[in-house]
């Protein structure tokens, strides 16, 4: 079952009001994509179960403080679960260091794939490929990776001022493109 | 909108800022509607790219663990359980973790001091810090065997009535059991049995609870010492 923006909209309101039948709602809904939104940044899957365990917690505490003028319900949800994949995975700390590659980096950079699987048409989907591939790679790597800029540095073998600045003018061209 | 907030915010919705920066941008966020806009906007454009992660089916705990982490607890409330918060804060523990990394050299002169003689080598070992700081507490090492062996560090000031108490998780579904209560602190062996063996990343805690013990069964106190074990080389 998945539901749609308005039932969201909806489950957060009653989530504030104390409807755990709620929170249950989005559960059923979103929980399996959450976990898949984790997990490309955790890389472990029994890490994501807890990641969005600690979501959802947090998406019941906070409910009140979803504002519907500020955007859809789902994108507050996600935002949540990156967040605290982020955390987790960091313990609190972005190091700007360049990062030592790992053996297996090649494996576990998802950016690729989630770029290939927005749907054709969409203007996000458009205006990324309008990018350099090695642009629009340092700002996937950032938001489905969840990488910080010195380990896309590391990957991508960039100075680290290259790679924080191409992700600025990414952002902006993206923007721009976008309307 | 400017091009500077817009990019910023675009860093911060990519999770790009350090801590720092990440504090200071969301004190903007607070008190700027435009910044909050400038976040909101790029949540709403980027939000595609979260649609496209996979579908991963939750194990069956998840739920119950969820129910179980949010109790009674009416949403708003500024204060969760501290139960909650130590059993269900991964990231307060992480922290712990880390935390333990100073830790390590008062473990490392610990080992060679005190080698594990006769009784055998512990099957996990655990460097207990204070929940809010980097201060390590205590040392647990546990044996295959069900011994656990607590050896504190440092004085900790136990007052009239009080006593404490350690315990140890490593099932979130079983919950928290007690190890035993140590009434001053002192290196003390526990006998434990109907626990499974030690596990790697095994939650250890001290906390303080009334004299004979946490009156039901669970932690009640406050909790001074916690950390993870791991399995020594």
């Amino acid at each position: 079952m998945v539901a749609v923006g308005a039932d969201l909209k909806d489950a957060l309101a009653r989530c504030a009001g104390g409807d755990k039948a709620a929170l249950r709602m989005i559960y059923e809904s979103e929980c399996a994509a959450m976990i898949g939104v984790a997990a490309r940044i955790v890389k472990r899957r029994e890490l994501a179960e807890e990641v969005v365990q600690e979501a959802f917690v947090k998406i019941w505490r906070n409910a009140h403080r979803y504002d519907p003028g500020l955007g859809p319900a789902k994108a507050w949800i996600y935002a949540i679960v990156r967040n605290q994949a982020i955390n987790t995975l960091r313990s609190g700390r972005r190091e700007d260091l360049v990062d030592e590659v790992p053996e297996d980096a090649g494996s576990v950079v998802e950016a690729y794939a989630a770029a290939e699987r927005l749907p054709d048409g969409q203007a996000l989907r458009r205006c990324l490929e309008g990018l350099e591939a090695r642009r629009r790679t340092s700002l996937l790597m950032a938001y489905v990776d969840g990488f910080s800029h010195g380990e896309i540095a590391g990957r991508l073998g960039l100075p680290l001022g290259t790679v924080k600045a191409w992700i600025r003018r990414s952002l902006l061209a993206l923007r721009e493109c976008m309307g | 909108m400017t091009d500077d907030l817009i990019a910023t915010a675009g860093e911060y919705v990519a999770g790009l800022m350090s801590p720092e920066e990440q504090e200071t941008f969301e004190r903007l966020i607070a008190s700027d509607p435009v910044a909050r806009s400038a976040v909101a906007d790029w949540r709403s454009r980027l939000l595609a790219l979260d649609e496209t992660a996979p579908r991963l089916t939750p194990s069956a705990g998840l739920w119950p663990a969820i129910e179980t982490a949010i109790g009674a607890a009416r949403p708003g409330q500024a204060k969760p359980g501290w139960f909650a918060r130590l059993w269900q804060d991964v990231s307060a523990l992480r922290l712990a973790t880390l935390a333990g990394a100073a830790a390590a050299l008062v473990m490392a002169v610990l080992l060679v001091t005190q080698p594990f003689g006769g009784a055998g080598k512990p099957t996990v070992v655990a460097v207990l810090n204070a929940p809010n700081t980097s201060e390590a507490g205590a040392i647990v090492e546990a044996f295959a065997d069900g011994r656990i062996r607590v050896v504190p560090l440092r004085a900790i000031p136990v007052p009239e009535g009080r006593v404490l108490q350690v315990w140890t998780l490593w099932d979130r579904q079983v919950g928290p059991r007690s190890v035993g209560l140590m009434e001053r602190a002192e290196a003390r062996d526990y006998a434990t049995s109907g626990m499974p063996r030690p596990v790697d990343q095994q939650l250890y805690e001290i906390t303080l609870e009334p004299a004979g013990g946490s009156p039901t069964g669970r932690p009640t106190g406050p909790i001074l010492y916690v950390g993870r074990g791991a399995t020594p080389l």
